[in-house]
């Protein structure tokens, strides 16, 4: 079982939609996906139209009062199941901070469910916390969306020290242009330069598209109802070079 | 509650129709599809409650692995072309899969095609919660077709859903439970039972039945292993279509022994000649499939790998020729004689005779005090003709437990089976080492004349060395275990066993 964690410290940078693309493309390859979704907002929820309700809360999941089994629901999609969000998510740090490892009890939980699942994708809210510091080290690879920006390099340091600095063993990182905009000058030369210069960014980048955006009103990844998009063609080379990359 | 309903012919053309009435459903398109049912031979995916199916449509086709209720474990993406062990894709089917069938060939047991539609039951927000999958008339290959079926298929997380749909399904006119779930039916349609595959007779003996009966009967189950077993010989679909073709002819010719007495002693010993012929007939592409199967294993012993080529091109070219003369004995009228006579002389029962259990008594006790009379005079420096020997008692032994133990209480026989066989283990290490060191030291010379480099007879050197080595362990330990397998346990167990009842 491989864990893939969709992170980065900033907000709305195409982290859900992210997870949820790559968790259908690994899904229709045959592998047996996971898509954990950590995140009270419950945007990856939403998309896959499941109820973000967990009997008993974050608290009997942390507390492994209630099986991790026990609260999966499947997706619409062959071999893709999904752990819903719940709104008791928010306190997720506190609940985490209650238990004895907290950093590594996401990973624990996990363990469980190696026999059922090939791939696990996580999503979570943006931040530095204690469960984005256990998703990072329940991780095989943490796959970055990157927004082109003139700090991105910066932003891309910040990951690369937050990920080194957490405890156990690190996991790959593979960080990717997200909505790019290509008429823009500057989007243009980000994505050509930052893959070139830094091995852990994908020479993939995702273009920003309305198709993508449609994903909340159709509540569907991309990749399963636009097949041919551009959006989803870079999803697919995403997906292949992650798994290239992190021997997935 | 049955999850698989049979639809009744009137609903049949409007079944979808009334589906979409009774829930809220989506329609996906509807596919011909073709379904493969792949096993081994013996069923080895089926007996650890596996299916394992290639479903095949116009432009895509799916691997899918289940349970026998029907749970998915997986569904992969997979190619057209027929399916093999070595053409799975990497995977949990792959892995389960191959653990189970060891040495055996993936086959496709059975065909069937038909048209399949998928409804999804929608819940809150348009989320599937279920799904009815609309499959028939199924037509079977060499089968009579089966009629349309609904299957409802769970949900992880959404059981309940589930469950009422059955439910609604169940209080449809013209909908009804299905006795058995679809592959069962296509299966029996296709005249195969897995639950009743032998590979060795099925023996269960009434102490008072007629002797001349139970020969009679073990000797059909005999012949109908022994065809079970030829075709896949034939097309050497894997080795152990021949193991098992061997192990029966083997079994068959120990039966006949005990029959003496029994069975006409010129039809008797007429019918011990022929199958001498066709164990004999075996014997050497046996050896060299055992040769080649462990190979890799042999040459890890004696740390080389390249200079052993030659001799495994070698043993692959006398394997091929080796089974050519095999498959023309298969073929030929003294081997069809031999089923046709065997059909006719030998499965018929005699007059009545004595009760199965008297010669049972007799041949055990006999068989025993053959096997104690050679064990009791091994020792470290008997010579190998003697191993040999008390391996052949042995073996006579085991048979007649085999044969007769289901006269005997369970549990004395199967501690008796249980006890010989960490003998014969040791008896057997020694002949097959033996064997194979004797054939080492023949195939170098072959490959000395045919010009073979030095490091490929040097390292055969070094297996046959490493082959007496394994040949001198087994015999040091060969009276060790036989002090063991005599102990007065034993002795008590055989004499218990022949007197209890
Ligand atoms: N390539 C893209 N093109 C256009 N819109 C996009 C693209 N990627 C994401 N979006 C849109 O941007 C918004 C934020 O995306 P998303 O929810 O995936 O980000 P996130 O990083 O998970 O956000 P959060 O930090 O809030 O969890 C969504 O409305 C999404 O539809
Ligand atoms: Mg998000």
């Amino acid at each position: 079982m491989r864990i893939v964690a969709s992170y980065s410290i900033k907000g709305g940078v195409g982290k859900t939609t992210a997870a949820a693309n790559v968790a259908w493309l690994a899904a229709e390859s045959g592998q047996r996906v996971l898509l954990w979704d950590l995140d009270p907002q419950g945007g990856a929820t939403y998309l896959f139209r499941v109820r973000p309700k967990v009997k008993g809360g974050g608290e009997a999941l942390v507390s492994g009062r209630r099986d991790l089994r026990d609260a999966v629901k499947a997706s619409d999609f062959d071999n893709l199941d999904l752990l819903p969000s719940d709104f008791s998510y928010r306190n997720l740090d506190l609940l985490l901070d209650a238990q004895k490892k907290p950093t590594r009890r996401l990973g624990r939980l996990l363990d469980s469910m190696a026999d059922e699942y090939d791939v696990v994708v996580l999503d979570c809210a943006p931040s530095v916390s204690l469960v984005s510091e256990g998703i990072v080290r329940a991780a095989d690879l943490v796959l970055a969306p990157l927004v082109p920006a003139p700090l991105s390099v910066r932003t891309l340091d910040q990951l690369r020290s937050f990920i080194a600095e957490a405890k156990g063993p690190a996991p790959d990182l593979l960080a990717f242009l997200s909505m790019v905009d290509r008429r823009r000058r500057l989007h243009r030369d980000l994505s050509e330069q930052l893959p070139n210069e830094h091995q852990d960014v994908a020479a993939t980048a995702i273009p920003m598209a309305s198709v993508v955006e449609q994903m909340g009103v159709r509540r569907a990844p991309v990749v399963a109802w636009a097949r041919t998009a551009p959006a989803s063609v870079a999803y697919r080379n995403l997906w292949d070079e992650a798994r290239l990359h992190a021997k997935i | 509650m049955a999850d698989e309903f049979v639809v009744d012919e009137a609903v049949g053309p409007s079944c979808v129709e009334v589906l979409t009435d009774a829930l809220p459903v989506r329609g996906d398109v509807h596919h011909t599809e073709r379904r493969v049912w792949f096993d081994t031979h013996d069923w080895r995916l089926f007996r650890a409650g596996l299916l394992l199916e290639h479903h095949v449509r116009k432009r895509e086709s799916w691997l899918v692995l289940s349970d026998l209720e029907g749970q998915r474990i997986s569904r992969q993406p997979i190619g057209r072309a027929a399916v093999t062990a070595q053409s799975l894709p990497d995977g949990v089917t792959r892995d389960r899969v191959l653990e189970l069938i060891g040495v055996r060939a993936l086959l496709p047991r059975v065909v069937a095609s038909g048209p399949v539609q998928v409804l999804s039951v929608l819940g809150p927000e348009e989320k599937t919660v279920a799904r009815i999958v609309v499959e028939g008339p199924t037509t079977v290959r060499d089968g009579a077709p089966v009629g349309l079926r609904a299957r409802i298929e769970s949900l992880r997380g959404y059981d309940k859903d589930a469950a009422k749909v059955c439910r609604t399904l169940d209080a449809i006119p013209g909908f009804g439970p299905a006795k058995e779930p679809l592959f069962e039916s296509v299966l029996r349609a296709a005249g195969l039972h897995p639950r009743s595959f032998r590979s060795k007779p099925d023996l269960e003996f009434i102490p008072r039945i007629p002797v001349t009966q139970a020969f009679a009967g073990t000797l059909t189950q005999l012949r109908e292993i022994v065809l079970d077993n030829v075709e896949g010989t034939l097309r050497q679909l894997d080795t152990e279509f021949l193991h098992d073709l061997r192990v029966t002819v083997r079994r068959t010719r120990a039966v006949l022994k005990f029959a003496h007495g029994t069975i006409d002693e010129d039809i008797r010993a007429s019918y011990a000649v022929e199958l001498k012929w066709l164990a004999d007939q075996t014997s050497l592409s046996r050896d060299l499939d055992v040769y080649l199967l462990g190979f890799e294993d042999l040459v890890s012993h004696v740390n080389a790998s390249g200079e052993l080529e030659p001799l495994r091109r070698q043993l692959t070219r006398h394997r091929k020729t080796a089974h050519a003369a095999l498959n023309r004995a298969l073929r030929s009228e003294r081997f069809a004689a031999l089923l046709d006579g065997w059909q006719r002389e030998l499965a018929v029962a005699g007059p009545a005779e004595r009760p199965v259990i008297e010669v049972a008594d007799d041949q055990l006790s006999r068989a025993w005090k053959r096997v104690a009379k050679r064990g009791d005079t091994i020792t470290d420096a008997s010579p190998a003709e003697a191993v040999h020997d008390l391996r052949k008692r042995c073996k006579e032994l085991r048979y007649l437990l085999e044969f007769f133990g289901s006269l005997y209480g369970a549990d004395a026989r199967s501690e008796a089976v249980s006890e010989l066989k960490l003998l014969q283990d040791i008896l057997g290490e020694f002949q097959d080492a033996e064997a194979q060191r004797i054939s080492v030291h023949q195939y170098a010379v072959e490959l000395a004349k045919a010009g073979a480099p030095p490091a490929t007879l040097i390292a055969m050197g070094r297996l046959e060395h490493h082959l007496q080595l394994r040949q001198d362990a087994a015999r040091a330990e060969v009276a060790d275990r036989w002090q063991r397998f005599n102990r007065k346990h034993n002795q008590r167990l055989y004499a218990r066993m022949v007197t209890s009842r």
